[in-house]
C-alpha cells in the first residue's frame, strides 16, 4: 500500500461510444473514456457539456443509453442495480461539490457511513474514520456535524469518506467548487496525496484548470464527446 | 427597519412575504402546494364539521315529514281523505327497511312526501337504494318478500337520505286497529329529545377531540416545508433585517399558504359534498344539498385558520430571530424548555379538578365552557410536551442499524417537524383513550339487559293480522321448514271476557287474555306440573297475585271470546277442573296472566281474529338463516315482525354517540394519516439530493426504507406514550366528574393504539414508492 503502482497500460476502468439523452438533451453523444489503475485523469468541459453524467455513467450510477462501460472486466452496463450498488460500496469512492455530508450525523459518523454499508461493524469503522481523519487533518471536527463546520474541513472530511473503503477508483465531481483557492488547493493535494498513497485511480470532474492541474491527463468533454487535449507527465 | 417604514411598511414586508413564497421556482410552488393541500384537508373536514347540524336537520325533517304514527289525539273518523297505514318495516343483511301498507279510504288521501300518488292495491314504490338493492344480486333473498309490481321510486323529499331503504305498498287488506291507524295527513312537528348531562358531557369532548387534531394538523400543514423557509428567513436577518420585519415577512408568507388552504379546503368540501351521497356510514347517508356549513361557522373558519397560521410562524420564529446562523448552517437547536410545556396540562387539569364528582347526571347542569377549555389544554398538553419528549429521548439514544442510526440522527437534527406532524395523532388517541374510558365507565347506564333468554330461543316472530284459530299447525309448519331452524313454539292470542260482564265507564269490557298452544308452548309461558291437549290453566303471576288473580275468569265461568269483533266473537264455557299455574318470562322476556289452553280446549276451527308469537330455536350464525325466517313471516303477512333476541341493549343515544366517535376517530386518524404522509413526502423531497448521493454510495434501498419507518414510528411511539397517559388521566377526570369508579379500560387503549399504528404503517407503506422514486441518481444531477 505505501508503493505507489505505476500506469498500467490495461485500462482498470473504460468507457466506450457512451450515449445518455434527458428528456429531448442529448448530454453525452459518443463519449469515450479510459482510466488505468493509479491514473488521476481530469474530465473537464463547460457546463452542461456532460462531465457530470459521463462521471455518473462510469460510477455506475446512471446506465447509459448505449455503449459499453467495462471495470476489471466487467461490462457495468449489463450489471443489475443490486450489483452496480454493491460494486460502489467496495470498489468506489465519491466526493461531491459541497461535500454532500449527511447533516444530521457527525463527521465520524459520515466517514465510518460507506463502511458500515458495507457491512462492518460500528466500533470497527468508526476506528478507521479516525484515522482518516487524521490523515486528513480534520480530526477535531469529528464529534461534529457537518453544520458546524467550514467548508473545507467539510470537503476534506467527504475525501476522508470516498477513501475510507479503500476503494480503487475514486469519483470525484467538482470537489473544490465550493471552496476558495487556499481551500481548494489543500483539498486537492490531500486527495490525490491519498489516492497515489493508496493507489486508488480519480476520475477528477472540473472546470477549472489549476484543479486539473493536479492530473496525470485531461480530458475535455465538449457537447457529450470526449476529446483528450493533453497527455501530462507531471 | 420597520420603525423608518411604518405604515406602508406593513403592506411592504407582507408582500414580500408573500413572494418569497413563490421564491424557489418549481420546488418554492410544490412547497405552496403542499401546504394549501394539507391546510386544505384540515379545512374541508372543519367545514364538513360545521356542517352536521344542516345535515342532520335536514333528515330529520324529512324523517318528521312522512311521520304517520301520531301519538296522542284520535284518530280522525274515516272519510274521502283518509287512509289507513300501517307499519311492514323488516330488516336485511343488517339494512333496515322502513315498510308501509297504505290503504285509502276515500278519493282523495293524503300522500307521503316523495310520491306523486298512492300506489294501487299490490302495488309498490320503492326508494332508489332498495330498487337497486332488489335488482342486483345481493338483493336475491329479498326479493320473494318484496314480490310486488314496483310503479314508482320515492323522489328525495320522501327520504331520510341517498341509502334510506323504504317502499310503500298499496293494500285493500287492512282493517282499522292494532298497528293500524287512520291518519289525513303525513308529517308532524319534528322534535328532537335532549340529551342527559353525561351525554352532553360525551358529546363534548367528542367535539373537542376530535377537532382539536384538526387543529393541530392545520398548525403542522402551514409549517410544510418549513425548513428551507426558516433558512429563507434566517438569510434575510442575517442581511439585516430586524425582528420585527422578519415576524412580518412571515406572516406574509404564513398568510399566502392559508388562504391557498382555505381555497382548497372549499374546493375539497365542494368537491366532497358531491361525492358525500356515496357514501353510508353506520346505515346513516345525506344528501349532497343537506351538506352547508353554518354561515357563522364557516366566516369563523376563514378567520381562524389564517390567524392559527400566522400565529404558529410567528412562535416558529423564535430561533430564527436569536440564532440565525444556526438555522443557515443546520446545526442543532438549543435544548427545548420544559416548564411553559407543562403549563398547560396542569391548567387543564386545575380546572377540571373543581368538577369532580360534580355532575348531577339525573339533572346537574355544569360549566360547558370550563369543561371544554380544560379538556382542550389537557389535550393541547400532549402536543405541546411531545416534541420535549422526543427530543429528551432521541438525545439518548445510540449506536444500532445504519438506517437506526440515520433516522435518530435526523430526530436528533430536528425533533419539531416529526413531533409536529405526529402530535396530531396524540391528541386523537389521547382523546379517544379518555372518551373510551369514560364510556366504558357509564356504560352500565345505557346498555342494559333486555330480559330475553337466548338460551331457549334465538328469535321471534310476531304476526298481528287476524289469523284463524286453524293457523297454528301450518304457522308452525311454516317456520319449521326454513333451513337452520330447529325448534317452533307457537301460540295463538286473543282477548276474551266474560259473557255476562258489562261495559265500564269507558264503554269498554274487561278483557282477559287467552293465549293457545300445545303443552311445550305453554310449558315456555308458565310453570305446569302436568299437562296434556285439551287441559287449560289460569296463570298468576306470583310476584303480584293480588294485582293479577281477581280479573282471571273461575273455572265454569261462560266467555265470550274476540268479543271487539262480534261478528266473529264464538262463545267458550271454561272447564271446572281449572288448576292455577305460575307464569314465567317467556323466550322474549313477556310475562303476560291469563287463561293458557292446549289446542284440544277449544274450538280452533271457529276462531278468528287472533296474533301469533312464534319463538324459534336456530343457529343465526349461519349466514341468512333470519332472512329465510323473515321471508317466511313475510309469506304469512307483511306486518309480521321479525326480531332476533338480544340478552342486552344499547340505548339508542348512546349507540349513536359511541358510533359517532368511532367514526370520528378514524376519519380524524385518516387525515392526520394523510397529514403525516405529505409531512414524509415534503421531508423526502427536500432531502432528494442526500439521498441520491446515499445511493451513489451503493447504499440499500432497505436501509433507507427502514430508516424513513424508524423515523416515523419512534416519535409516533413517544407520542401514544404521552397519549395513553394523559389520555388515561383525562378518563379518569371524566369518571370522576361523573361519579364514576377509576377503571382502566385495556381493550379501547389498544384499540386506539392499535388503529394509531395501522395509520403509520399505512403511511409508511405510502411513503416508499415516492422514496424508490427519489432514490434514483438522477437526483445528483445539477444542470
Amino acid at each position: 500500500m505505501t508503493n505507489t503502482p505505476g500506469p498500467d497500460d490495461r485500462p482498470l476502468l473504460s468507457a466506450v461510444d457512451l450515449h445518455k439523452t434527458y428528456g429531448t438533451t442529448s448530454a453525452l453523444d459518443g463519449a469515450s473514456l479510459h482510466v488505468r489503475a493509479g491514473e488521476i485523469v481530469a474530465v473537464m468541459g463547460s457546463s452542461g457539456s456532460g462531465k457530470s453524467t459521463l462521471l455518473h455513467c462510469m460510477a455506475g450510477i446512471v446506465r447509459a443509453d448505449a455503449g459499453q462501460v467495462r471495470y476489471r472486466d466487467r461490462d457495468l452496463t449489463t450489471m443489475s442495480d443490486a450489483e452496480r450498488s454493491a460494486l460502489r460500496r467496495s470498489d468506489f469512492g465519491f466526493v461531491f461539490q459541497f461535500g454532500q455530508l449527511v447533516p444530521e450525523l457527525t463527521c465520524l459518523e459520515n466517514v465510518a457511513l460507506p463502511l458500515r454499508l458495507g457491512g462492518v461493524r460500528r466500533r470497527e469503522a468508526e476506528r478507521r474514520a479516525a484515522e482518516w481523519l487524521g490523515r486528513l487533518e480534520v480530526t477535531d471536527v469529528s464529534g461534529q456535524r457537518p453544520g458546524e463546520v467550514s467548508g473545507g474541513q467539510g470537503q476534506r472530511v467527504a475525501v476522508a469518506r470516498a477513501l475510507v473503503t479503500a476503494p480503487r477508483v475514486v469519483f470525484a465531481d467538482e470537489p473544490t467548487g465550493a471552496l476558495d483557492s487556499l481551500n481548494g488547493e489543500q483539498v486537492m493535494r490531500l486527495l490525490t496525496e491519498a489516492a497515489r498513497h493508496t493507489g486508488a485511480a480519480v476520475v477528477l470532474v472540473t472546470h477549472e484548470a489549476r484543479v486539473a492541474a493536479y492530473a496525470d491527463r485531461e480530458v475535455v468533454v465538449r457537447d457529450g464527446r470526449t476529446r483528450e487535449t493533453v497527455l501530462a507527465q507531471r | 427597519m420597520s420603525a423608518a417604514r411604518r405604515g406602508p411598511g406593513w403592506a411592504a414586508d407582507l408582500a414580500l412575504g408573500a413572494r418569497l413564497v413563490f421564491a424557489g421556482g418549481r420546488n418554492g410552488l410544490l412547497r405552496t402546494l403542499m401546504t394549501a393541500v394539507g391546510v386544505g384537508l384540515g379545512v374541508a373536514l372543519l367545514l364538513t364539521s360545521s356542517s352536521i347540524s344542516t345535515m342532520l336537520d335536514g333528515r330529520s325533517e324529512r324523517t318528521a315529514a312522512r311521520d304517520d304514527q301520531f301519538f296522542g289525539g284520535g284518530q280522525p273518523p274515516p272519510g274521502d281523505q283518509t287512509l289507513l297505514v300501517t307499519s311492514a318495516d323488516t330488516a336485511y343483511r343488517g339494512i333496515q327497511i322502513r315498510g308501509r301498507l297504505l290503504q285509502p279510504d276515500g278519493t282523495h288521501p293524503p300522500v307521503p312526501p316523495g310520491l306523486t300518488r298512492l300506489p294501487g292495491a299490490g302495488e309498490m314504490v320503492v326508494s332508489p337504494a332498495l330498487a337497486d338493492l332488489l335488482a342486483s344480486p345481493e338483493g336475491t333473498l329479498l326479493r320473494p318478500r318484496l314480490d310486488h309490481p314496483v310503479v314508482g321510486t320515492i323522489a328525495d323529499p320522501g327520504l331520510s337520505g341517498p341509502s334510506d331503504y323504504a317502499y310503500y305498498l298499496g293494500t285493500d287488506q287492512l282493517r282499522a286497529g292494532g298497528g293500524t291507524v287512520r291518519i289525513d295527513h303525513f308529517g308532524s312537528e319534528s322534535t328532537s329529545e335532549g340529551l342527559d348531562p353525561v351525554l352532553l358531557l360525551l358529546v363534548l369532548i367528542i367535539f373537542v377531540v376530535l377537532l382539536l387534531p384538526i387543529g393541530v394538523f392545520i398548525a403542522a400543514a402551514v409549517r410544510f416545508g418549513g425548513e428551507a423557509r426558516d433558512r429563507r428567513l434566517a438569510a434575510l436577518r442575517l442581511v439585516g433585517a430586524d425582528a420585527v420585519t422578519t415576524r412580518r415577512v412571515a406572516a406574509g408568507e404564513a398568510l399566502v399558504g392559508a388562504l391557498f388552504g382555505l381555497l382548497a379546503g372549499a374546493v375539497f368540501f365542494l368537491v366532497g359534498r358531491q361525492l358525500v351521497e356515496l357514501v353510508t356510514l353506520q346505515g346513516i347517508s345525506v344528501f349532497a344539498s343537506d351538506v352547508k356549513p353554518s354561515p357563522v361557522l364557516a366566516i369563523l373558519i376563514a378567520l381562524a385558520v389564517p390567524a392559527v397560521a400566522v400565529a404558529v410562524a410567528q412562535l416558529a420564529l423564535r430561533r430564527i430571530v436569536v440564532e440565525p446562523l444556526g438555522v443557515v448552517r443546520r446545526s442543532a437547536a438549543r435544548r427545548r424548555r420544559l416548564w411553559w410545556r407543562l403549563v398547560l396540562p396542569v391548567v387543564g387539569a386545575l380546572l377540571l379538578a373543581p368538577l369532580l364528582g360534580g355532575i348531577d347526571q339525573t339533572s346537574g347542569a355544569f360549566n360547558q365552557v370550563q369543561v371544554i377549555i380544560g379538556v382542550m389544554l389537557l389535550l393541547i398538553g400532549v402536543a405541546a410536551l411531545l416534541p420535549w419528549v422526543v427530543e429528551a429521548v432521541v438525545r439518548r439514544l445510540r449506536g444500532g442499524t445504519v438506517s437506526w442510526q440515520l433516522a435518530i440522527r435526523r430526530l436528533q437534527l430536528d425533533t419539531e417537524s416529526s413531533a409536529r406532524m405526529v402530535g396530531g395523532v396524540a391528541v386523537a388517541v389521547a382523546g379517544g383513550i379518555a372518551l373510551q374510558m369514560l364510556f366504558a365507565g357509564v356504560q352500565h347506564n345505557y346498555v342494559q339487559s333486555t330480559g330475553q333468554d337466548v338460551s331457549r330461543a334465538q328469535a321471534m316472530v310476531l304476526v298481528h293480522d287476524n289469523l284463524a284459530g286453524a293457523a297454528l299447525g301450518p304457522l308452525t309448519e311454516r317456520f319449521r321448514a326454513v333451513p337452520g331452524v330447529d325448534g317452533v313454539i307457537t301460540t295463538l292470542d286473543v282477548s276474551m271476557t266474560a259473557a255476562d260482564s258489562k261495559p265500564d265507564e269507558y264503554g269498554e269490557r274487561p278483557a282477559v287474555l287467552l293465549r293457545i298452544g300445545d303443552c311445550a308452548a305453554l310449558r315456555e309461558l308458565a310453570t305446569l306440573d302436568r299437562c296434556a291437549d285439551g287441559d287449560v290453566f289460569r296463570a298468576v303471576d306470583q310476584d303480584f297475585p293480588d294485582q293479577t288473580t281477581p280479573n282471571l275468569p273461575d273455572p265454569g265461568q261462560r266467555m265470550e271470546v274476540g268479543f271487539r269483533d262480534p261478528a266473529t266473537a264464538t262463545r267458550w264455557a271454561l272447564p271446572t277442573d281449572l288448576p292455577t299455574v305460575p307464569v314465567r318470562d317467556d323466550p322474549g322476556a313477556g310475562r303476560v296472566t291469563g287463561v293458557l289452553a292446549t289446542p284440544g280446549a277449544v274450538d280452533l276451527a271457529a276462531l278468528r281474529g287472533l296474533d301469533g308469537r312464534v319463538f324459534l330455536t336456530a343457529d343465526l350464525t349461519r349466514p341468512d338463516t333470519i332472512e329465510l325466517v323473515r321471508n317466511a313471516a313475510a309469506e304469512v303477512t307483511p306486518t309480521a315482525v321479525v326480531q332476533p333476541l338480544r340478552a342486552t341493549a344499547e340505548a339508542n343515544r348512546f349507540a349513536q354517540i359511541r358510533r359517532g366517535l368511532f367514526i370520528g376517530v378514524v376519519a380524524t386518524l385518516l387525515l392526520l394519516g394523510a397529514s403525516l404522509l405529505v409531512g414524509i413526502l415534503e421531508q423526502l423531497r427536500e432531502r432528494r439530493r442526500m439521498l441520491a448521493v446515499l445511493v451513489a454510495f451503493g447504499t440499500r434501498r432497505s436501509t433507507l426504507s427502514w430508516s424513513v419507518l424508524w423515523q416515523t414510528a419512534v416519535p409516533v411511539l413517544l407520542g401514544l406514550v404521552l397519549a395513553i397517559v394523559l389520555g388515561t388521566a383525562l378518563g379518569g377526570t371524566l369518571l370522576a366528574m361523573v361519579n364514576e369508579p377509576l377503571r382502566l379500560d385495556w381493550p379501547s387503549i389498544a384499540g386506539m393504539s392499535g388503529l394509531a399504528t395501522g395509520v403509520v404503517l399505512l403511511v409508511t407503506a405510502f411513503s416508499l414508492p415516492a422514496l424508490w422514486r427519489l432514490l434514483r441518481p438522477s437526483g445528483l444531477r445539477t444542470e
